[in-house]
């Protein structure tokens, strides 16, 4: 398109620019923190009050900090559930299910290996929660593949089913008989996560989700399976005649997909909050998505933008504290930065020159 | 236990509630499949709903009026769709993204609207409206049997299964809906014989919206009395579901909402008469059949062929 009045020239861009990318999520969050803005005018409070209460709440300190890091690590984990399945073009939305999966699959190893030694039954709790996460996310794969179920569609409904098989077992086999609530008894202590700092409740889980993210990026970016993955999402027909098996590809990635909300799962019941209930994912399948979204689908990113959100979710209580305003914002102001990151990756299509320069 | 159903009160009552409980999933459906038929993939009806919901809600506990509610539904859907559209069409961004990015906006913003407009748990209790009352038809209304399932509904409900017709015949026998329906196979053709593909797309997305919001509208005006946080538990991709379990036919959709929502019609009852199987078994009935209609519906052949694809002329 060329605009000759203002002697521009806009093109669609070859390549991606990391500066460019970087300023456009910017200027995206600058964008939705002023409609947020809004939101908590509505409710009656000075903004920039609220604003300074978020983020001392949320990175103000150490103890601040420490408390983001605890918040964010299932986010990392759901975020790398969303951004491994997405830069295939595979719409898993299931994290939700598959994070409630996990901490039943840790919760099923501790009932199972009672007694066993510590970092055993430390190691079970884990593969037994990758297991039934990429179970549950395999299965819309094989829906998929064999009957030709839409994964969206089939990823959306496992996220109620799930849902409701926790209640049940909830309120029948694994729940306490001492309250009246959905509520399993505490898990034994043997079977916790590490602390890192146990003053302030920060468990290794961080650490585990690093090393996943890290995990992610290796897979995704440095082996020929990582080759497939990225082909499938890039153009899956292309794909396919450079003989990579869309079945069969499918299939691995939802696995391991489901594999990292489960991790995610596992350790907040290992190690935060200790018993299985059904508040136990405070929506952090689905914050996971947008957190995949703002890292670019990157799986390094994931852990800055899974910081920045347990910052943003901790901080809301704060807000509310001191400001009145709903921490039910923090959920709005997600959704908000979403849909302008959304919007401002068309910037990075494409380029604007100067007429001249380009003849 | 069985025999407890077969009581021609329970009968009544169990066809009477199918065809409420169908009516905010048919109107949703029937607004995606225009959508659809014009080649647009709305990700985001569940979330259109939902704003639909609360729009309802909060237009009709403010001004008492339950058509205010109805017509703020419709407008907040439509608003949320026109976003959508500018977002999916103009910008051509990947439309299942941006349709579930509407789901979370419209999940953060229900949530912190209702929030900071009600004091929940306060001592004042939860806000609540009162409903449309069920709409007797004359002489229809007395037919045995019939009169009470199908005669003494709300009239929304009445509207949502007019809309079927309605809809057919706008996609099949008008000029208008004949150029959307090409549209959705294929967009180059109809944009070379000078009729704007974006407008069509545009109208299309916001009649979707619209419809949505409208189900979602009846939720709390039709049923409830209230609003509360994810009211549409997943009717909006239910929506979703019926659309290619009919086989993006009009008649077809409405049987499948109502082979839906005569499942949760029959668990409704199943409670209430104390049947001894968990209710969370029942509960996740709708879900699980959500996936069996999935896999029971192989031909997808007749699902428009440009669905999903941002249309760009050069």
């Amino acid at each position: 398109m060329h605009i000759k009045a203002l002697g521009l020239f806009i093109e669609r861009r070859e390549t991606d620019s990391a500066v460019i990318k970087t300023a456009s999520l910017l200027i995206a969050i600058v964008a939705a923190l002023g409609v947020s803005a809004l939101l908590i005018r509505m409710w009656g409070a000075n903004v920039g009050e609220a604003y300074s209460a978020l983020f001392i709440g949320g990175f103000g300190d150490f103890k601040a900090i420490i408390d983001t890091l605890i918040r964010a690590t299932p986010l990392i984990f759901t975020g790398l559930c969303a951004a491994v399945a997405f830069r295939a073009q595979i719409w898993n939305i299931g994290g939700e299910g598959q994070f409630l999966a996990g901490a039943m699959g840790a919760y099923l190893a501790i009932t199972l290996f009672q007694g066993i030694p510590r970092p055993l039954l430390i190691v079970l709790t884990l593969i037994f929660a990758f297991l039934a996460g990429g179970f549950v996310a395999g299965l819309s794969a094989f829906l998929k593949n064999r009957f030709n179920v839409d994964v969206i569609v089939s990823t959306v409904m496992m996220n109620y089913i799930i849902e409701f098989a926790l209640s049940l077992l909830l309120f029948t086999v694994w729940g306490d008989p001492n309250t009246f609530y959905p509520l399993s008894p505490f898990i034994p202590e043997e079977s916790f996560f590490p602390m890192l700092i146990a003053k302030y409740r920060l468990h290794a889980g961080i650490i585990l989700a690093v090393l996943a993210a890290f995990f992610a990026y290796l897979l995704v970016e440095k082996t020929p399976r990582g080759y497939e993955l990225r082909a499938m999402g890039l153009n899956p027909i292309a794909a396919r005649f450079k003989g990579i098996h869309p079945g069969r590809t499918l299939m691995w990635v939802l696995f391991i997909s489901g594999g990292f909300a489960a991790l995610g799962g596992a350790v907040e019941l290992t190690g935060l909050t200790h018993r299985l209930r059904p508040e136990i994912s405070l929506v952090f399948g689905f914050t996971g998505i947008i957190v995949a979204m703002l890292a670019d689908l990157h799986p390094l990113g994931v852990v800055i933008s899974g910081f920045l959100f347990g910052g943003l979710i901790n901080g809301s209580f704060a807000m509310q504290v001191q400001t009145g305003v709903p921490v039910s914002i923090a959920y709005a102001i997600q959704a908000i930065i979403l849909m302008f990151v959304l919007s401002a990756s068309v910037l990075t299509r494409y380029s604007i020159r100067r007429a001249k320069d380009v003849d | 236990m069985l025999i407890d159903f077969l009581q021609p009160v329970i009968i009544i009552s169990v066809f009477a509630s199918t065809i409420r409980i169908a009516t905010p999933v048919l109107l949703a459906a029937l607004g995606e499949l225009v959508t659809e038929k014009a080649g647009v993939l709305n990700m985001g009806v569940e979330g259109m709903m939902l704003t639909g919901a609360f729009a309802g809600f909060y237009f009709t506990y403010e001004t008492g009026s339950l058509w205010a509610g109805v017509a703020g539904g419709m407008l907040a859907g439509a608003a949320l769709s026109l976003v959508m559209a500018f977002m999916g069409i103009t910008l051509r961004l990947n439309q299942t993204v941006i349709g579930l990015g509407m789901n979370l906006l419209a999940s953060g913003l229900t949530f912190y609207w209702y929030r900071i407009s009600y004091d929940i748990g306060g001592a004042s209790g939860t806000p609540t409206v009162d409903i449309f009352p069920p709409l007797e038809i004359p002489f229809l209304g007395n037919i045995p049997y019939l009169g009470e399932i199908i005669f003494s509904q709300r009239l929304l409900t009445y509207i949502a299964f007019l809309m079927v017709p309605a809809v057919w015949f706008f996609l099949y026998r008008t000029k208008f809906g004949m150029a959307l329906r090409g549209i959705g196979e294929n967009p180059r053709a109809v944009d070379t014989k000078g009729i704007s593909v974006r407008k069509y797309q545009y109208l299309a997305v916001m009649f979707g919206g619209m419809m949505a919001g409208l189900g979602g509208a009846f939720l709390p005006l039709g049923s409830t009395a209230l609003f509360v946080t994810e009211i549409t538990a997943g009717r909006g991709w239910l929506a979703i579901v019926l659309v290619i379990a009919g086989n993006w036919v009009p008649w077809r959709v409405m049987v499948a909402a109502l082979v839906f929502a005569f499942l949760d019609a029959f668990q409704l009852q199943a409670q209430g008469l104390g049947m001894k199987v968990p209710f969370q078994i029942m509960l996740a009935m709708p879900y699980v059949a959500a996936i069996l209609a999935m896999m029971s519906t192989r031909a997808r052949s007749i699902a428009p062929a440009a669905l999903g694809v941002p249309y760009a002329r050069e």
